[in-house]
Parts: structure tokens; C-alpha cells; sequence
């Protein structure tokens, strides 16, 4: 079987395509994660213990009087579930990584220049999907969600499709600043933006103008509209548009800022 | 020599640029199944989920797709024209424009009418509405999307009928140098995009009944050639020939891409702003502006998109080349593929930003695969694009034959890497000044130097991790920031961790994933002598280990320059012999290696030939033997009492310095002058003689070298 297995690594490796960096890649990068495991810990655990503590315990009684209220605690600690994990699993790793010399070799390296992105992407997604789906299961099984298979499912996606931007912006912090102080400057980007985006909590009225400065606030209703949740507070398009561009940008200033330095 | 790889380069972005046009028009087809207010009948298909966001986008490409197209044919055009001459360049053409489009058309039609006969009958819900027929005017004829091919053999009859005249009118060629500097020029200020786009501009505005979103009517209709398309298509041909003209055309267009990208989007959206108010043109003002920046959209999104692809896809791509190839086909086969998909989703109740993507990836897919067998290693691939490839079986992302040869066939016997007047400064500090290095094939090169000499500097400008203020770097022929040209090349860096928390094998491994042919796993260990610890986590090695595990990632892509950088700092006696062994072993093999060290023991183990670089400049260069004479100087103190100036006269002494009672001198030839101090000072004590450290003979050479 060892001979086998040798074999065949010998042909994986031989063949040196793209496609193949790419695999390898992510690959590495998720065994990274799972022999490292403190890193991922905080952000797995805290959505499942959040969404707990206020559906089932604070709240409890209020969803079971009004529906909707369980919509709301459901899909803002899903937010918050996939998007932590995007934000931090890709921005502390880089930052960490670039005080390691180690994006300067890569880049040396013939390493494609996009594998290592897609790599952090992948395991921040595969973070994600580990954060959001004990919600899922919670909120089910306590009977705390009134939306079908069908809603939760598109729900699901569109969250996920939601974790890019703040890929993004994660490679982008990571890229400005130092691999001790990146997860400070995560969170002080990132918790602003989960309370006054609405998303925790219905905004009053003279806060309105800002919710659209954060980006939390556009994947929510990119995955309200797509699931079919209504109210809608701005189109569609509009959604798509601005999380297309926030990834756009914030992928922008990671690319011009890790040429300037590396 | 670098011209030819500069313009070789060029090709490569002007490809892509080509490949990009064709492939933009099988995306801006597959859209029109979803336009919003299109009556029935006018397309294959109406889709039951319209979308104003793909009428917009499918307005916008259609401004500059085909004017892009024709520029680019206008460049290669000329550039056949004087490569092969007159006669070879009509054969040429016969081959690979005139038989497609009949050939093409011959096959074509019979399934494009097939479909849309289906298309039409399903949208009429199930009875066909009887056909308009063709106008019943002088050449009238269905060229279907095959108008572009019929279209480009007009305009080289024009072009060859034109250049003949002019080049009889103007044999000492004045006129044609005058029109050279105007087109640099007016690419330079940038006010090409303005007056490119008035004849078209003038021509749009004489049409009768213009619809907006058209753009310039496409003249697929009739084999009588149609104004419009002939100046606007002509005019584009025509200017991708004067920039081939040119020698610098090309390269302003790369530089002044961005100006050009921007004045694009401002003027297409004031088009769209304006089109959105009323779609089809009155006769007024309106019509006359929107002709007029609709002539700087188009040439701003030709120069704009064209200069980006100079700027930043010049290098070669295996993956490029072979989508630059397969666009011909693709583009000649797609309408049948991506209508018979419009029409089959046409009905489905699901939204368009669903329904769009799937038509796209579908038709591109079955449109792939069809080149990649049907074409690629056969006879048509031999008309289409002139060549013919082995046949590869298609796996995912695997990278196809190479239509440019690997890099060490591209430069065979010349050095592998080379400098030559390279400058550069960071701030206030000049890191190199004006050097001339190179690395010849198999040899070992040795860079020594003091801390902060810019050994590094020179390091990351062949590693392309940099780039240089002045002067030419290449690797292996070609710049290093092409990722083609670092496949050739293995590094081992200072400073660098790699990730802790991954075991020595895993590194190979993923290192070993960047290269064509990698060494296997197992023979980089032993190779680097650390097949002990191939288990072991990196963050559990000690400071030797670690960098023997960087060696081993150095080296597990074959490299055929090996780039060290203080490789044994921190190893014991045995790692090290060990180390030199595996160089000495790539060495035998063929590989050049560039190593910078402070240990000249190191050097003189290793290295063929050695270069001394302090504040930026090489201030030595030959064999070990020269070196060594230079640093055969040794150190001498003693207490003593002798005249200072006595003892710089003493033949064999380069330097004497006093620190208080201590007489520090160096010398070339130590024993001689030993005796002579022990004669001339019975009272000398504490006597010490040494080997100058690097340092020192580095020191003293900087001060001549001052």
C-alpha cells in the first residue's frame, strides 16, 4: 500500500499543473487548520453559544409568540457565523504569514500567484460552513425557525457567496498590518459593523443612513432576497453591486499593497 | 536580443487582446436571448426572464468587441504582410480567413436556420409565423456572424491597394515618417480616442434610422459592403496597421492604458444615461453628440483594454496561448451551440442570473472539448491557426503544449541569469549602483559582501521580487516576474519560516506543486540528505534542520539556477559538508548556482567564480585563486615601539595603524615581515598573527576601491 500510495504522489506531484498547485494548496492550508486548531476555536464557538444563548434562553418565549423574530436571531447569527470566520482565518493567517517571510517566498517560488489566495478563501468557506451548521441544527431541532428546507438551503448559499467580501477585507487587513495586531484590527473593523449594520438589532430610524456603509448590511439582504424574506430594504442588484465591489477593491488594495511590500 | 523578446511579448498581449474580442462575442450572443422589449422573431429565442443588466452589458461590449478585433487584425496584418510578402501573405490568408468563412458558412447555416426555426416555432408557442423574407436588394445574402471574415478580406484588398499607392507616392518614405510621429503622438497626449472616433462618428450620423443599442449596424445582411461598418472597421484595421508601423506606438499604448480605460467608462456611461432616455436616435443634437462619444468609447476601450493586456499579460502563458488558439474556433462554431442552449432554457421559470451562467458554461464547454479533439491535433487546427498539436488527452487544468519553447531550449548556452547596468535605490540609499553580473550555465557564482553590500537586493531583482530603477535583469532569457521563467529557478531565502505546523514531506510536496517536473518526494530528501526527518514537524526542527529543509524545497523542482542565499548559517560541520555535497551533485547535473555567503571557506569549496560586492558596486571579480590572493593578507599585532611610518615602508605590508601601545598591521607576506619587526624591537611583546577575516579584506578592498 505504501508503495501505492508513494506512487501515486509521485504522479500527482510529477504532473506540476496549475490546477494542481491549486489543490495542493488548499489542501495544506486545511491541514494547517486542523493541526493548529486554536486559531479556529473562538470563531466556531461563539456564533453556536450566541445564537444558544439568545433564541433558545433571552428570546425564547418572543419566537414562539412571533415567528419572525426567530427569522431575525436565526439569519443574524448565521451572518455572523460565516463571516468571522472568513474575516479572521484569512486576515490573521496572512498577516502571520507575511512577518514569516514566507509570502516572499512564494512569490519567489513559481507558486501561482492566485493559489495561495484561493487557499486561504477555501479554508475560510470550509470555516464557515463548520460555524453555520450547528445554528442550523440548533434551531431546527428547538424549533425555533419557520422558513422551509428550501429557504434555509438558498439561505445557506447565499450566505456562503456573502463570505467572500469579507475574505476580502480579511486578505486586506492582513496585508496592511502586522501578524500580532491583525486580529485587533479585525475585530475593530468587523463588531461596528455587526451592530450598526441591524443586523443584531432593529437600527432606529435616525440611524438608517449609515446601515448601508457595511458590508454585513448588503450580504444580509443579498441572502434575504434570494431566500424570498421579506422586507427588502434595497434591491437585489444593488446588493450584488456593492458586494462585487467591496471584494473588488478590498482585493484591489491586498494585491497593490503585497507588490509595494510583499 | 531584447527586442526580439519585447516584441515577442508584445505578441503574446496582442493575442490575448484577439482571443478576448472573439470570446467576448460568444458571451454578448449568448445574452440576447435575454433583451427586454425585443419583439418576437428577432432572435432564436426570447427568454421569459428579460434582463435590462444584460441589455446594458451586451451594449457595452458590443461598442469595442469587433473594433478591438479589427485593430488587432490591422497590427498582424501588416506584420504578416512584411514577414511574408505579397504573395505568401494572400496564400496565408486564402488558408486561414477564405475557407473558413466558406467552409464555415457551408456548415453553419443549414444549423443556425435549423435552430432557429425551432427557436422561433417555440416562442410562437408551436406554429411558425411566416419568415421574412431577404430584402430584395442587389447582393442581398445571409452572411450569418461569418460577415467579420468576409468583412477583413475586403479591408485587405483595400489595405495592400492603398499601401501599393502610397508606397509609390512616397518612396523616400517622408510622409509615412511624418505619419509615424503623428501616431505616437497623438496616442502620447492622448487625442487618438477623440479623432479615431470621428469617422465613425460622421458615419453613424448619416444613417436614417439608427437604434442606439446597435452601435455600428452590422452589415451581415448583404455582400455589398455597408459604410458604416466599412469606416468603422476599416478605420480601426487601418490604425492597428500605423501602429505596427511604429516603433514606439505599442508601448505608449501600454503606458497610457489607464487614461484610456477611464475615458472609456465615462463616455459609455453617458451613453448609457442617454439611451436609457430615448433608444432610438432623432435627428438633433442628441444624435450628433452620442455618434461622437460613442467614436471615443469605442477607441478608448480598443487603446484602453489593448494597453492593459501590454501592461500586464505580455509574458507567456501556456494557459493563455491555448485559449488565444482555441477563440478562432470557438468563435466560428458558437452561434448554433449557444442558441440550441437559449432556445432549450428559454421556458424554464427560473431567473436569467441563473439561466445566463449555465448557457455560457455549457456552450464554452462543449466548445472546449470540441477544439481540443476535433481541432487542436488536427488538419483544422493546422487551417485555423497554422499549427498542429499533439494530441494531450484533456485533463483538468492540464497545461497544453507549449506553443513557445521551454525556457532552457529558448536560451541555450547563454547565461542563465544576468544584469547589466542595474540600478537600484530604496529612498536615499543606493542599494546597487549601475552592476553588470551574470550567471553562465553550470557554474557556481559566489556574491560576497558585508552586511547591507546589496547581495540581497541583487537576489531579489533576479527573483522578481523587485524591480530594477535601471538597467536589464533576466532569468533563463526572459524577465523574472514571468512565472514561466521561475519554474526554472529554486531558492532558498534568509529569514524566511515556513508554516510550523506542516511535516518536512508536506513542504516538498507543496513546493514540488508549483513545477513541471518535480523530483519525487522521497528523492529530495535524500538528495538533501534529510530523509530522517521527513516525518517531523517543521516547527519541532532545530535552527540547522529548518534550513536543511528549505534546501530540500529549494531544490525538488529540478531548478536550472539555484538561487542560496547564506545557506549554512546556523548548520554544524556534518549539515554542512552534507549541503555542499547536494550542490556539488546539481553542479555535476547542470544547474547554475548563485550563492551569497561570509564564509570565503564556503566559497572556495563551491564556487567557480566569485564577486565581491560593497555599497552596491562589484568591486572584485574573478576565480577563487584570484580571491584568494587578494584575501591572502593576515593580520599582525604587537606591543612595540616602532615608528608607524617605518613599518608602512616595510616590503609585504599593505596597512600599520597604532591603537595606543598595540601596533596593528596587515601584511602579504606575514613570515617577512614577522622577522623583521622581532630584529628591529627586542622589546616587542604579545606577538599575534591571523588570517584577515572576509570582513577585513572586504574593508581594505572597499578603501581602494574608494
Amino acid at each position: 500500500m505504501n508503495a501505492l500510495a508513494l506512487k501515486s504522489i509521485a504522479l500527482e506531484t510529477s504532473r506540476g499543473n496549475a490546477l494542481g498547485a491549486y489543490f495542493t494548496e488548499t489542501r495544506f492550508e486545511l491541514t494547517r487548520m486542523v493541526r493548529n486548531p486554536g486559531v479556529a476555536i473562538p470563531v466556531l464557538a461563539m456564533p453556536i453559544a450566541l445564537y444558544a444563548l439568545f433564541a433558545l434562553v433571552i428570546f425564547g418565549e418572543a419566537i414562539d409568540k412571533d415567528a419572525n423574530v426567530g427569522v431575525f436571531m436565526f439569519w443574524a447569527f448565521s451572518l455572523m457565523a460565516v463571516t468571522m470566520p472568513a474575516l479572521f482565518a484569512t486576515g490573521v493567517t496572512l498577516a502571520l504569514e507575511r512577518d514569516m517571510g514566507l509570502l516572499r517566498l512564494k512569490r519567489a517560488q513559481p507558486a501561482p500567484p492566485a493559489a495561495w489566495v484561493v487557499a486561504k478563501i477555501v479554508s475560510g468557506l470550509t470555516l464557515a460552513v463548520l460555524a453555520y451548521t450547528p445554528i442550523v441544527i440548533v434551531a431546527f431541532a428547538a424549533g425555533k425557525l419557520s422558513l422551509d428546507a428550501g429557504q434555509v438551503a438558498t439561505l445557506s448559499g447565499a450566505l456562503l457567496v456573502g463570505t467572500i467580501p469579507f475574505c476580502a477585507l480579511g486578505l486586506m487587513i492582513g496585508s496592511l498590518v502586522s501578524g500580532p495586531a491583525a486580529s485587533s484590527y479585525a475585530l475593530l473593523v468587523y463588531l461596528p459593523g455587526c451592530y450598526l449594520s441591524g443586523m443584531f438589532f432593529p437600527l432606529p430610524r435616525s440611524m438608517d443612513w449609515q446601515a448601508s456603509i457595511w458590508p454585513q448590511f448588503h450580504v444580509k439582504e443579498f441572502a434575504m432576497h434570494l431566500a424570498g424574506i421579506a422586507p427588502h430594504r434595497e434591491p437585489l442588484l444593488v446588493a450584488i453591486a456593492v458586494m462585487l465591489g467591496c471584494t473588488v477593491m478590498f482585493a484591489g488594495v491586498t494585491i497593490w499593497r503585497l507588490k509595494q511590500k510583499g | 536580443m531584447n527586442n526580439t523578446i519585447s516584441s515577442e511579448n508584445r505578441l503574446h498581449a496582442l493575442d490575448a487582446v484577439r482571443g478576448f474580442a472573439l470570446l467576448l462575442g460568444v458571451a454578448f450572443h449568448a445574452a440576447l436571448s435575454f433583451m427586454p422589449g425585443w419583439p418576437p422573431g428577432i432572435w432564436a429565442m426570447n427568454d421569459n426572464s428579460p434582463s435590462q443588466f444584460l441589455s446594458d452589458a451586451a451594449f457595452v461590449t458590443h461598442i469595442f468587441r469587433m473594433s478591438l478585433f479589427f485593430f488587432v487584425a490591422g497590427y498582424f496584418g501588416r506584420l504578416l504582410y512584411q514577414r511574408l510578402g505579397a504573395s505568401a501573405f494572400w496564400a496565408n490568408r486564402g488558408k486561414r480567413i477564405a475557407i473558413p468563412l466558406v467552409a464555415g458558412w457551408v456548415v453553419l447555416f443549414p444549423l443556425i436556420s435549423l435552430i432557429w426555426t425551432i427557436g422561433i416555432t417555440k416562442v410562437f408557442g408551436g406554429t411558425m409565423p411566416p419568415m421574412p423574407e431577404m430584402p430584395k436588394v442587389p447582393g442581398a445574402f445571409p452572411l450569418t456572424h461569418l460577415w467579420f471574415l468576409y468583412q477583413l478580406l475586403l479591408i485587405y484588398v483595400a489595405a495592400i491597394a492603398v499601401r501599393s499607392i502610397i508606397a509609390r507616392l512616397d518612396r523616400n518614405e517622408r510622409l509615412r515618417g511624418l505619419v509615424d510621429k503623428a501616431v505616437t503622438a497623438s496616442l502620447q497626449a492622448p487625442i487618438a480616442v477623440f479623432t479615431l472616433g470621428l469617422p465613425v462618428a460622421a458615419a453613424l450620423m448619416s444613417l436614417p434610422f439608427w437604434f442606439y443599442w446597435q452601435g455600428i449596424p452590422t452589415p451581415d445582411q448583404s455582400i455589398i459592403p455597408q459604410i458604416p461598418a466599412s469606416v468603422g472597421f476599416g478605420t480601426a484595421f487601418a490604425f492597428g496597421w500605423l501602429v505596427h508601423r511604429s516603433r514606439d506606438a505599442l508601448s505608449v499604448i501600454g503606458r497610457r492604458w489607464f487614461v484610456h480605460l477611464v475615458l472609456a467608462m465615462i463616455a459609455t456611461g453617458w451613453l448609457l444615461h442617454t439611451m436609457h432616455a430615448s433608444p432610438m436616435a432623432q435627428p438633433g443634437v442628441t444624435k450628433t453628440l452620442f455618434a461622437m462619444i460613442f467614436g471615443v468609447a469605442v477607441w478608448g476601450w480598443v487603446l484602453g483594454l489593448t494597453g492593459a493586456a501590454l501592461r500586464f499579460l505580455s509574458n507567456y502563458s501556456a494557459t493563455r496561448r491555448y485559449i488565444a488558439d482555441a477563440s478562432y474556433w470557438i468563435y466560428l462554431m458558437h452561434l448554433p451551440v449557444v442558441a440550441a442552449f437559449q432556445v432549450w432554457v428559454g421556458h424554464w421559470p427560473l431567473h436569467w442570473a441563473v439561466k445566463y451562467p449555465f448557457i455560457l458554461i455549457a456552450s464554452f464547454a462543449i466548445l472546449f472539448v470540441s477544439y481540443h479533439y476535433l481541432v487542436r491535433p488536427t488538419f483544422i487546427g493546422q487551417l485555423l491557426n497554422g499549427r498542429k498539436y499533439p494530441r494531450k488527452p484533456l485533463s483538468p487544468g492540464a497545461t497544453p503544449a507549449p506553443a513557445s519553447p521551454p525556457p532552457e531550449d529558448a536560451n541555450n548556452g547563454g547565461p542563465v541569469a544576468q544584469m547589466r547596468g542595474i540600478t537600484k535605490k530604496f529612498g536615499a540609499v543606493t542599494a546597487l549602483n549601475s552592476i553588470d553580473v551574470e550567471v553562465r550555465r553550470g557554474e557556481l557564482l559566489a556574491v560576497l559582501g558585508p552586511n547591507g553590500a546589496g547581495k540581497s537586493t541583487a537576489i531579489s531583482l533576479w527573483l522578481g521580487l523587485i524591480e530594477a530603477d535601471a538597467g536589464e535583469v533576466t532569468l533563463l532569457g526572459g524577465a523574472p516576474q514571468d512565472i514561466a521563467k521561475r519554474r526554472g529557478l529554486g531558492v532558498m531565502m534568509q529569514d524566511v519560516e515556513l508554516p510550523k505546523e506542516l511535516k518536512v514531506r508536506e513542504l516538498v510536496r507543496l513546493a514540488a506543486s508549483y513545477y513541471d517536473d518535480p523530483m519525487s518526494v522521497e528523492e529530495t530528501l535524500r538528495r538533501a540528505g534529510i530523509e530522517p526527518l521527513a516525518n517531523r514537524a517543521y516547527g519541532k526542527l532545530s535552527g540547522g534542520q529548518k534550513r536543511q529543509a528549505q534546501f530540500a524545497v529549494a531544490i525538488c523542482g529540478r531548478p536550472q539556477v539555484l538561487f542560496l542565499d547564506e545557506p549554512t548559517v546556523g548548520l554544524d560541520v556534518q549539515a554542512r559538508e552534507a549541503l555542499w555535497t547536494s550542490v556539488r551533485r546539481l553542479l555535476a547535473d547542470g544547474c547554475s548556482v548563485v550563492l551569497t555567503t561570509h564564509y570565503l571557506e564556503e566559497a572556495e569549496a563551491l564556487a567557480d567564480r566569485i564577486i565581491v560586492i560593497t555599497k552596491g558596486r562589484v568591486i572584485a571579480s574573478g576565480s577563487v585563486d584570484d580571491m584568494r590572493a587578494l584575501v591572502a593578507r593576515r593580520q599582525i599585532s604587537c606591543d612595540s615601539q616602532i615608528p608607524l611610518d617605518d613599518v608602512r615602508a616595510w616590503p609585504g605590508v599593505v596597512d600599520a595603524q597604532r591603537t595606543q601601545e598595540r601596533l596593528q598591521i596587515t601584511a602579504t607576506d606575514a613570515e617577512g615581515v614577522v622577522r623583521r619587526l622581532l630584529a628591529a624591537d627586542a622589546a616587542l611583546g604579545r606577538l599575534e598573527v591571523r588570517q584577515a577575516g572576509l570582513n577585513e579584506a572586504f574593508n581594505e578592498l572597499t578603501r581602494e576601491a574608494a
